[in-house]
């Protein structure tokens, strides 16, 4: 193990056993003796590192596995097959132990304690792990600066808002400075205003005290804020490890031409796909009333030859260009 | 070491006891349909010693049995946890990852909220009751048979019923892993533990062999003992005996319940993102 990385992920898969249920009651009581089971793969041969101080964002669709990662990177589940090794422990293999050093969010779930006041919650949470009283309180202040804890720490938990809720269960997963911090999804259903709150206490963490961090997210501000690097699976294969930058370099390539249009007929005399021998995924047009949309691969077609091509051919009132963002890489990514 | 795990569990203990404070009208609730029961069983039995003609029922008068059928009730009230449920639900929605994020034991944080929860159950049901059952028992007798000694056993008769009860239940809880739904289970433990327990009918009303047997039992340790314990109906080194077979008893279903939960951790499959 490089004396560097803060966590080591080789060759780990998990498979679930699904059991597969026929439909209607005669299924119910079929499936009472003999169960027709069925292996799922949610995390299939991944491997990578972290070092310590990095933030990885961990990206993929709907199903991809994540989630289930980061059961087990937490301990939670145990790997069908495979090592991890973080802060120098298997995390499934002496839990009490291991989870003193990590902290973790799953964003559809609460760590809170429902009927207290979010005060005592993290008095409890100061008991569980044994935080001396100067350290809890220069904690206690730096969370409530950054993520503004202050109007609701009285409130009980179960009366907090979802954002309120967001940025307490944020704050308790800090609370005891841990060495590596999982976070699932932190920032779903969130505002903006929040979600800046909580990029904001993440960034000074890891920057202060060089915290690792893994994060899960579907918002892609959310990574281009906060990661240099992402790993991105899908159907629970790795099928991206390395720096943003070179992403959008390998990736994107796309541009999006805006125009206004004088006339809707107009766009019939434009014919790109044989002008640029374009392939189907190299364009993609889409029409809203008088504003069309030219999305296409710039590898293939100049921008400078589209856009004379276009002025050359339709008149129209106004044109813009644009870099296609991370999104439309992400969304490009997963599809193929 | 002991003041440690005070501190680690007590957040746990105080979470359980804010729970049941917060929703305190449940208790009012639940304390007026135990004591309409306690009234049912009452005048049942009391029909049942009418119709005999005789004063004695099986070594019990009708003071002993209407003693018998409050304290029971109280006694299966408390050493009954609502950890099956309680935990079973935690599995299934996947809340209890909650727990194993933190340095904690599952059992035992567990075990930490429900006592909290029933110590306030403790404080406004358990003090009147009694008091009432002894101002029975004056009226009844005309004098006082309260006995301290006998009292203090019977409290710690009842931890240990308690603490037994709860790894019980924490083993239904813990099937949830391999049922999705645990439901008639619990309803099967329940009807088991009330009978086998004596909370229906004293165990000592069963014929010779059935009732060996069944005071054998772990139920018996839940209800019967410390009930009899308080009623002086078990005395001297029975006690001990008594005591001890509640210890075994825990020490048994701790035991099983370990061995679920390592192999539950192995194939454990928490559901939901
Ligand atoms: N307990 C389980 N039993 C069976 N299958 C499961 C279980 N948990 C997850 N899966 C399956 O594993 C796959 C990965 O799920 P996972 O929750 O890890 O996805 P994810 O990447 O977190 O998705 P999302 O972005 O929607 O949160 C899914 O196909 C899911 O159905
Ligand atoms: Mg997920």
């Amino acid at each position: 193990m490089s004396s560097n990385n803060m966590i080591e992920v080789k060759n780990v898969s998990k498979e679930f056993k699904k059991i597969i249920k026929e439909p209607g009651l005669k299924g119910s009581v079929k499936s009472l003796f003999h169960k027709k089971q069925e292996i799922v793969k949610a995390v299939d041969d991944i491997s990578f590192t972290v070092e310590k101080g990095e933030i990885l964002g961990f990206i993929g669709p709907n199903g991809a596995g994540k989630s289930t990662a980061i059961k087990m990177l937490t301990g939670i589940l145990t790997p069908t097959s495979g090592d991890i090794m973080i802060n120098g422990q298997v995390p499934y293999k002496n839990r009490k132990k291991y989870v003193k050093e990590i902290g973790v969010v799953f964003g559809q779930r609460t760590q809170l304690w429902w009927d207290l006041p979010l005060t005592e919650t993290f008095t409890v949470l100061k008991e569980i792990y044994q935080i001396e009283d100067a350290a809890f309180k220069n904690r206690m202040d730096f969370l409530n600066q950054v993520l503004e804890l202050e109007p609701f720490i009285k409130s009980p938990v179960r009366t907090l808002s979802l954002g309120q809720r967001m940025r307490a269960d944020i704050a308790a997963s800090m609370i005891h400075n841990p060495k590596v911090l999982f976070l699932d999804e932190p920032t779903i259903g969130l505002d903006v205003v929040v979600k800046d709150n909580i990029r904001k206490a993440i960034t000074e963490i890891n920057q202060n005290e060089k915290t690792t961090i893994i994060l899960t997210t579907h918002d892609i501000s959310d990574i281009e804020l906060l990661c240099k690097r992402i790993v991105m699976i899908d159907k629970g294969k790795k099928v991206y490890d390395g720096a943003l930058d070179k992403m959008k370099e390998k990736y994107g390539k796309m541009r999006e031409i805006h125009i206004n249009l004088k006339s809707i007929e107009d766009m019939n005399k434009l014919a790109f796909t044989e002008k640029f021998n374009l392939l189907e995924d190299d364009l993609e047009v889409k029409l809203e009333g008088k504003k069309a949309t030219i999305k296409f691969n710039s590898s293939k077609a100049q921008v400078s030859d589209m856009l004379s091509y276009i002025l050359a051919t339709i008149t129209v009132k106004d044109i813009a260009v644009s870099e296609a963002d991370i999104e439309e890489i992400i969304r490009r990514l997963y599809k193929g | 070491m002991f003041g440690k795990m005070r501190k680690v569990y007590g957040g746990f203990f105080r979470a359980g006891a804010q729970g049941a404070m917060a929703y305190r009208l449940n208790f009012m609730g639940f304390f007026i349909g135990e004591s309409l029961y306690c009234f049912v069983m009452y005048f049942m039995w009391k029909a049942v010693f009418m119709a005999s003609g005789e004063s004695t029922f099986m070594g019990f008068t009708l003071v002993d049995m209407t003693m018998y059928v409050f304290l029971s009730n109280i006694v299966g009230f408390f050493t009954g946890t609502d950890s099956t449920r309680a935990l079973a639900e935690e599995i299934r929605d996947g809340n209890i990852i909650m727990r194993m994020i933190k340095p904690v034991n599952v059992d035992l944080s567990l075990l930490a909220n429900e006592v909290g929860n029933n110590v306030v159950y403790f404080a406004f049901i358990f003090a009147p009751v009694m008091l009432g059952v002894e101002i029975y028992r004056y009226c009844a007798l005309g004098y006082v048979a309260f006995d301290i000694v006998s009292f203090l056993i019977f409290i710690l008769s009842m931890i240990l019923s308690y603490i037994l009860s709860f790894y019980l239940n924490l083993i239904f809880g813990y099937l949830a892993f391999w049922l999705m739904n645990i439901w008639g289970f619990d309803i099967l433990k329940g009807s088991i533990i009330k009978f086998f327990s004596g909370a229906m009918i004293p165990l000592a009303f069963f014929p010779g062999i059935v009732r060996d047997i069944f005071e054998l039992l772990p139920f018996a340790s839940m209800v019967y003992k410390p009930t009899m314990i308080y009623m002086g109906k078990i005395s001297g080194v029975n006690i001990l005996v008594a005591l001890g077979e509640q210890i075994i008893w825990i020490l048994v279903f701790y035991g099983i319940a370990k061995l679920l939960w390592h192999f539950a951790q192995k194939r454990l499959a928490v559901q939901g993102g």
